[in-house]
């Protein structure tokens, strides 16, 4: 084996890697090299071709002729690549849902992939597997127990034992690079924190990460250096020492950030469209809270806060044990989602693929979903009305189909979201609830989404927005309610300020 | 993490079920034999794609592809034809039986029954739920029926009324624990199959109630209306009913939601558990209705005939999902399928082949027609044309 040659100045070079499907250049030309020990993130919007670079170098997706793959001393063409031989070269792979068992323990977790130490006649050798698994456990620092259930974790060592697993016949941790795929994707916030902190240990022992994500702030915090891809084009590599998360949008969308949450134009009036007194419920235990017509309020709070809670209870859909709501200046009393409905409340719920959509069924049955009792007059069903109402919202929504017969799942996540948003905005409604409306979607969809927000309030829609990232919602309320130990302990006016949100979402200021 | 992970899955559960048995020729049926267990699938459920797909490019669909979409759509009467076909062409005596018109009538008539309880099957399998009891209260139904009218003298209005209500209520108690107990209907419903079993043995001793069937019922059993059997006349007005009940009605758009994700539904305002309720409720009431019609059909009430349907009913509603509407359960190809399956096991029963052909031909059609409902839907979803190539960050890029 070539140990003896000198150490690679790259960890991983991939040079001309293009790819096209059906005449669309999907991926053109990458050239980007990965230093050894760096955390190095790949960004861009959805399309940008970001996945179809991880599916080359997994070997699965092959590639346009012509490119090389450079992988520590294993030099090799494109179309020589396999998954085979990524895993030979040390390419390891997490997937934004690693495939772990929930219900089995720590070491079966380990070995089932991998096999497990046999003893006599073939039986399991458990003593074997759960020493090795001791030792694993320590040298990544997970603080847990092999026998554990991996469902029993906290959600970052899940992933910490999914990455743990991916490198666990790699001894030495120079070669090779591991590659995470949106790791934090399906991460609660406080989850994040903790395996971003795990993957500086990573690289700080010497190994190489390759970091694609969605959030921006993590990308920040984490890696050493960020190639962003638009269009399937880089557009730049850089440090991102001393780099924005201004700048990084910058050069993800190509414009400039005061252009992607648009301002308010909205004259909110001081009329209340909601009035909450004392709700309780839950993690709430007395919120109070006035909703303006037509702005946008904000809701900041950590995981576990409430804020999903108080969206449901505001929708009916979770239970309310004390406290009074008026809407538009009559009491309002939700017994389930069907009357918040017909009061005119709108829900959009944070987990888009678990509590939104409707997999398998067209994007026109999904913008009328709930919806189509309207199309039903006597005793027929009116489909050109309801078609027609589809081709209308696709259009006003700027949903990208190619048509509404095509079902939902093949849309990306931001046109999913989008018609989500267009389901509910159709109506018109009084108030609408966004828990988290751009979670796993680009910042160019996202840019659109808020637009779309905007162009609500301004015909009367009073919104009431949850999301985690600070910066958003600095950037798109009107003014931010902050939620702590079930109360809203403080109402920040504009202009508002991200970094004063998170320490009043994170310190006991303003506790009664 | 599990979440997604977990709707994933295609429910796939095992269980013994009691085997169908040859529904054109119930005074054949005697007992039933040991069954071999057979592996049912759930409703082919569309499951999720990873939470943010890569927008798929545009496929140029050239004429042999489309050519090869039209022809799988229609996949499914093209075999009818076809079995029709090699059926009429064997020579000898099968084909003389076989194109006879008594024998189309004995076909259509044999499958209005299976047909009615198969549609009435549609509503809860759209709304993602099992109903395996649908066969048992079909021979509940029916004996009841004649148990109504021959052993308590009730009016017949009165007799066909009480199966009917009887297999509504059945269903609604099946609808109503599962959602109220959350228990998955599959096993709420392999419990009530067995408990009916044993209800109608205690009130029959195993006897088939003969005597005292009113012969008006067994008239309109074995009658021609237009040249086609009166029964499967009623066989049509329910297919119109299903059609336009789940592609028609609100409820229907209620049904394909919940089948397709429950927790959206709940969240767009469809009441859930209400709804799932009455899907089961009608489809017992429909199993009821396929109750007398299986008693006008063969003049008694029969305690042990019931359960043999319960799984060419889920074997035709899975392949009737591979045609038409491909990956989806639909009307027009339930009813296909549920010809498709009675000529090829009247027409293997002429060929000579044995009785035990009913039992393999229904679970191996189950089991394929699965199969392909699961392969197909999954091939639609990857070959659909679709998105715009262009991200969405490309079209912001360029100021408006």
């Amino acid at each position: 084996m070539p140990s003896v040659l000198a150490e690679p100045r790259t960890a991983l070079t991939m040079r001309g890697l293009s790819k096209t499907y059906n005449g669309n250049l999907a991926l053109n030309s990458l050239f980007l090299q990965i230093r050894p020990g760096e955390i190095h993130a790949l960004l861009g919007g959805n399309g940008s071709g970001k996945s179809t670079a991880i599916k080359i170098l997994a070997g699965v997706v092959p590639a346009d002729p012509g490119g090389e793959l450079t992988v520590g001393d294993t030099v090799a063409g494109v179309s020589e690549w396999t998954p085979a031989k990524a895993h030979a070269a040390g390419l390891r792979f997490v997937h934004q849902q690693p495939a772990v068992f929930p219900e089995l323990s720590i070491a079966e977790n380990l070995a089932i992939g991998a096999g497990f130490p046999r003893g006599i006649a073939g039986r399991i050798d458990w003593p074997a597997l759960h020493a090795r698994t001791k030792d694993l456990l320590r040298k990544y620092q997970i603080a847990a127990d092999p026998k554990t259930p991996l469902g029993l974790l906290r959600a970052a060592d899940r992933s910490r034992v999914a990455i743990m697993r991916a490198l666990q016949d790699r001894d030495d941790a120079d070669s090779g690079v591991l590659i995470l795929d949106e790791p934090t994707a399906a991460l609660p916030d406080a989850e994040v924190a903790h395996l971003l902190d795990a993957l500086r240990g990573y690289a700080a022992a010497g190994q190489t990460i390759l970091y694609v994500s969605h959030r921006l702030d993590e990308v920040l915090s984490v890696a050493d250096r960020v190639t962003v891809l638009r269009d399937g084009v880089k557009v730049d590599t850089v440090e991102t020492k001393g780099l924005t998360e201004a700048a990084l949008i910058e050069l993800i969308v190509g414009r400039p950030l005061d252009r992607v949450f648009p301002a308010s134009t909205v004259e909110v009036t001081d009329d209340a469209a909601l009035v909450v007194r004392g709700l309780a419920g839950g993690p709430l235990r007395g919120v109070d809270l006035t909703l303006r017509r037509g702005e946008v309020l904000g809701i900041a709070g950590l995981l576990g806060s409430g804020r999903s809670e108080l969206l449901r209870m505001l929708f009916g859909a979770y239970p309310r044990d004390a406290g009074t709501l008026v809407l538009d200046g009559a009491p309002y009393k939700p017994g389930n989602p069907d009357a918040a409905m017909k009061a005119g409340v709108a829900y959009v719920p944070e987990d888009r693929q678990a509590d939104a959509l409707l997999p398998g069924q067209s994007v026109r049955h999904n913008l009328s979903a709930g919806q189509s009792r309207d199309y039903y007059r006597g005793l027929r069903f009116h489909h050109r009305v309801e078609r027609a109402d589809s081709q209308r919202s696709i259009s006003d929504f700027l949903i990208r189909v190619f048509n509404d017969e095509q079902p939902i799942e093949t849309l990306s996540g931001g046109n999913q979201q989008k018609v989500v948003i267009a389901r509910w905005l159709r109506r018109r409604p009084k108030v609408l609830l966004l828990d988290e409306p751009t979670q796993g979607v680009d910042v160019g969809a996202r840019s659109e989404i808020y637009q779309l927000i905007r162009k609500a309030t301004e015909a009367g829609t009073s919104v009431i927005l949850v999301a985690s990232e600070p910066e958003e919602l600095a950037h798109s309320s009107d003014r931010v309610a902050v939620l702590r130990g079930g109360r809203i302990t403080t109402i920040v006016s504009a202009p508002i300020d991200a970094h004063r949100l998170t320490e009043l979402m994170n310190s006991s200021e303003g506790t009664p | 993490m599990t979440r997604a992970v977990n709707r994933l899955r295609t429910k796939l559960s095992v269980d013994e079920v009691p085997a169908p048995r040859a529904a054109e020729d119930p005074d054949a049926v005697t007992q039933p034999p040991a069954e071999p267990p057979i592996v049912v699938v759930g409703p082919p459920m569309s499951p999720a794609d990873d939470l943010t797909p890569e927008a798929p490019r545009p496929r140029r669909r050239s004429a042999g592809t489309l050519a090869m979409s039209v022809f799988r759509q229609y996949s499914l009467p093209i075999l009818l034809v076809v079995s029709v076909l090699i059926y009429s062409l064997w020579g000898g005596d099968v084909s003389s039986t076989f194109n006879t018109s008594a024998n189309w009538q004995n076909i259509a008539a044999s499958q209005a029954v299976s047909g009615v309880l198969t549609l009435g099957i549609l509503l809860t399998l759209v709304s993602g739920n099992f109903d395996l009891s649908i066969g048992n209260i079909c021979g509940l139904s029916s004996v009841m029926t004649a148990a109504a009218y021959s052993h308590w003298h009730f009016p017949l209005v009165v007799g066909i009324l009480f199966g009917i209500v009887l297999g509504g209520a059945v269903g609604g108690m099946n609808g109503f624990l599962s959602t109220t107990l959350r228990v998955d209907p599959f096993i709420i419903t392999l419990g009530t199959a067995s408990i009916i079993l044993g209800f109608i043995d205690w009130y029959t001793h195993g006897q088939a109630i003969i005597n005292g069937i009113p012969g008006s019922l067994v008239t309109f059993g074995r009658t021609n209306f237009l040249g086609i059997p009166e029964i499967a006349w009623v066989l049509a007005v329910v297919a119109l009913l299903i059609y336009y009940v789940l592609e028609h009605t609100p409820y229907g758009r209620a049904l394909h939601a919940i089948g397709s994700n429950r927790a959206a539904a709940k969240l767009v305002g469809i009441r859930v558990e209400r709804t799932i309720t009455s899907a089961f409720a009608l489809t017992g009431a429909f199993a009821g209705v396929a109750g007398v019609l299986l008693l006008a059909h063969t003049g008694s009430g029969n305690p042990t005939i019931g359960p043999t349907f319960t799984l060419a009913a889920l074997a035709s509603a899975f392949l009737g999902a591979v045609s038409f509407k491909v990956g989806r359960l639909n009307v027009a190809g339930t009813l296909v399928a549920v010809f498709f399956l009675g000529v090829n096991i009247q027409g293997l029963t002429f060929a000579g082949v044995q009785n035990w052909i009913t039992e393999v031909f229904t679970g191996m059609t189950l089991i394929l027609a699965v199969a392909l409902a699961a392969v197909l839907s999954k091939e639609r979803k990857a070959k659909r044309p679709t998105a715009a190539p262009t991200s969405s960050a490309e079209q912001t890029r360029n100021p408006a």
